[in-house]
């Protein structure tokens, strides 16, 4: 592995981070829109700052970018607040109108500016390490490397300061209000951050792989955890781990970076879509299967504990009785069998004294709702679990 | 009790207080207006509430009563008027209040556990960026023992059912271990246990010498759970001790001729 590829890597590694923070509170304030209007409309902030700085790794140009970041919030904000138009529509308006006079901008001076629109969506990580940092003459690095990994290093620093604030305002806006932290300051705070982080891996990775970045990895350990801590480490996790297997990718195929790096996100989050432990779209179906089996299984405890007649409890009557496919009839006997929930003698069902009690409880349960006697219930009763 | 007039059930009131004007005043709202966009949901309103009451505001939906409570906790802007807690404005006084939000208005997906959201309740004497400890912890722990749900600490909230998140945030509240607790319809969505374990616990607060005010709905159990009320309706209509002035002439006044409608709900 040669040196450029290395810093290649680390580039996109520390970009991936510096967006999975942010990325995760704005998701949890379903706010994931948000980061793409942001992307999008810091480009005419990107050109005018290029024009004055001529230095795409300027802390001006990135600093005047960020501020059309905050910008966009704040217009999206006041047209939503007239009540005339919902946020979404408000994100749909401002952001285009934003990005397409950062687009004539760039197309009236073609001439003398280094950017064109295929490099602001797509970004150019291969080219990242022929632009070197030099300190007194001295090759310290790529450029970018510094500017990514100094966005990185504030953005993390602000997280260990303010991570109770961001909680609580991200959880309970009025409760953070009522003891005094300011629920504006945060959320400004937030959005400056998403601006910086914007910018700073826009150069390296693209308006699109930003969004990406940004809410693809938290979405993913969104789905994954009940922890906040939690989800900040997988989806800092997946976001390296798509950093760095996309630009292999990109390597095996001799494809775009950027490309591949997003493709990996895709990737890893419908993996975790589907298959995550208690919330994957696998796991909720295998839930809900559970669900009707258990459903039928009461359903068939109950008429036999309604019913004393034996032509009522007899194996075939059964069937008609409640009416239903010979194949789900065949199930629930045969886990009402295997639980000692009944027992059959020449070929009449009755309940065994377990079946029995068992049957009360769940009928109990479902006529009071209490809380109480759910906490039994939980353990041995799949359907009442969540 | 659907056909038993109001002015039976007052003399079964429990409250055996006396009159506002002999008592502290802990919480103070001098000519408030509050307006959403330009239209007043608030029209000055005056209201003083005497430390140590078990109080409810009640009024029809729109009447502005959450929007009283947001007010004066400094989460809404007013238009126009001031609010006192204990003679000083409420940014001084933040440590004496605690707040109860309504249950629909957090996601209760969010990524934590009971204990944690208790927990937030110890931030506000935390102040900024200092982060919460094992005296905190401690704090929270009993907070939830106290409301019955120590068992459940570790379980992720969107785990518990309506009347157990409503319990977590009661305990959030009770850990501030503030003077005035303001709570927005705590008994909308639970159980019959829990809207009993509710009531006891505010009755034990307003016997510790706190000031709950509660907005309520029932009004069926106003004289059962409070010793004061406060008829809210956009203006205010009437503030006092329950047994003098939950009468049937206030409801008149504040749910118009078909409050008996909403008693029957």
């Amino acid at each position: 592995m040669s040196n450029a590829q290395l810093e290649i890597q680390l580039i996109a590694s520390l970009v991936a981070v510096a967006c999975a923070i942010p990325g995760t509170f704005l998701v949890l304030r379903k706010m994931a829109m948000i980061s793409d209007a942001i992307s999008h409309s810091i480009l005419p902030g990107i050109v005018v700052g290029f024009f004055i700085t001529q230095d795409l790794n300027s802390p001006l140009l990135i600093l005047l970018a960020a501020l059309t970041g905050i910008i966009t919030v704040v217009l999206v904000e006041y047209i939503q607040k007239t009540g005339l138009v919902k946020e979404d529509t408000a994100i749909g308006l401002v952001f285009p109108a934003l990005f397409s006079i950062g687009v004539i901008l760039i197309a009236q001076n073609a001439n003398d500016v280094h950017l064109d629109v295929d490099a602001v969506l797509l970004g150019e990580l291969a080219f990242a390490p022929f632009d070197r940092l030099l300190i007194g003459g001295a090759d310290v690095g790529p450029k970018s490397l510094w500017v990514v990994g100094t966005i990185l290093l504030i953005t993390v620093a602000l997280l260990i300061l303010f991570f109770k604030e961001l909680k609580i305002s991200t959880f309970d806006k009025g409760l953070a209000a009522s003891l005094g932290f300011s629920p504006a300051i945060i959320h400004y705070g937030l959005m400056s951050v998403s601006s910086v982080t914007t910018v700073g891996a826009f150069d390296a990775v693209g308006a699109i792989l930003v969004v990406a970045l940004m809410i693809a990895p938290a979405a993913a350990a969104y789905l994954l955890t009940t922890d906040l801590k939690k989800m900040l480490a997988l989806a800092i996790g997946f976001g390296i781990f798509s950093a760095i297997f996309g630009y292999w990718v990109a390597h095996w195929l001799d494809a775009s970076i950027a490309g591949s790096i997003t493709s990996v996100l895709g990737l890893v989050f419908l993996v975790v879509y589907l298959f995550a432990p208690s919330k994957g779209i696998i796991a909720v179906m295998y839930r809900e299967k559970q669900q009707r089996t258990e459903v039928s299984l009461l359903t068939f405890l109950l008429h036999l504990k309604n019913h004393d007649e034996l032509e009522e409890r007899h194996v075939n009557h059964l069937r008609e009785h409640i009416n239903w496919q010979k194949v789900r009839a065949k199930t629930v006997l045969d886990l009402a069998q295997k639980n000692n929930m009944i027992h059959i003698e020449k070929n009449i069902v009755s309940l065994t004294t377990k079946g029995d009690e068992f049957t009360s409880k769940a009928i109990d349960y479902i006529m009071t709702n209490e809380d109480a006697q759910i906490e039994d219930m939980k353990d041995d009763f799949f359907l009442f679990r969540g | 009790m659907k056909n038993e007039s109001y002015e039976n059930i007052k003399h079964s009131s429990p409250s055996d207080k006396t009159s506002a004007s002999a008592r502290v005043i802990a919480v103070k709202v001098d000519d408030l207006t509050v307006a959403y966009n330009y239209k007043p949901v608030l029209w000055d309103i005056d209201l003083e509430i005497p430390e140590g009451v078990l109080m409810a505001i009640v009024g029809p939906n729109g009447a502005g009563k959450s929007t009283l409570i947001k007010s004066i906790l400094g989460i809404l802007k007013p238009i126009a008027g001031s609010v006192s807690i204990y003679d000083k404005p409420y940014e001084k006084q933040r440590q004496l209040v605690a707040y109860v939000p309504q249950k629909g208005s957090v996601d209760w997906d969010f990524p934590t556990t009971a204990l944690d959201v208790v927990m937030m309740g110890t931030y506000g004497s935390l102040g900024w960026i200092k982060r919460p400890g094992q005296k905190e912890k401690k704090a929270s722990l009993e907070a939830l023992e106290k409301v019955g749900m120590l068992a459940f600490k570790s379980r992720q909230i969107s785990q518990l059912s309506g009347g157990q998140q409503q319990r977590i945030f009661l305990a959030r509240a009770l850990v501030q271990n503030a003077s005035i607790y303001f709570m927005d319809e705590p008994f909308q969505g639970v159980d019959a246990t829990t809207e009993i374990a509710i009531i006891n616990i505010l009755k034990e607060l307003r016997k510790a010498g706190k000031t709950v005010i509660v907005v309520h709905h029932d009004l069926q159990t106003v004289p059962e759970y409070f010793d004061w009320v406060t008829f809210l309706n956009v203006k205010k209509i009437a503030t006092g001790p329950v047994k003098d002035i939950f009468n049937d002439d206030n409801l008149t006044k504040t749910y118009g001729i078909n409050y008996k409608v909403s008693i029957q709900e």
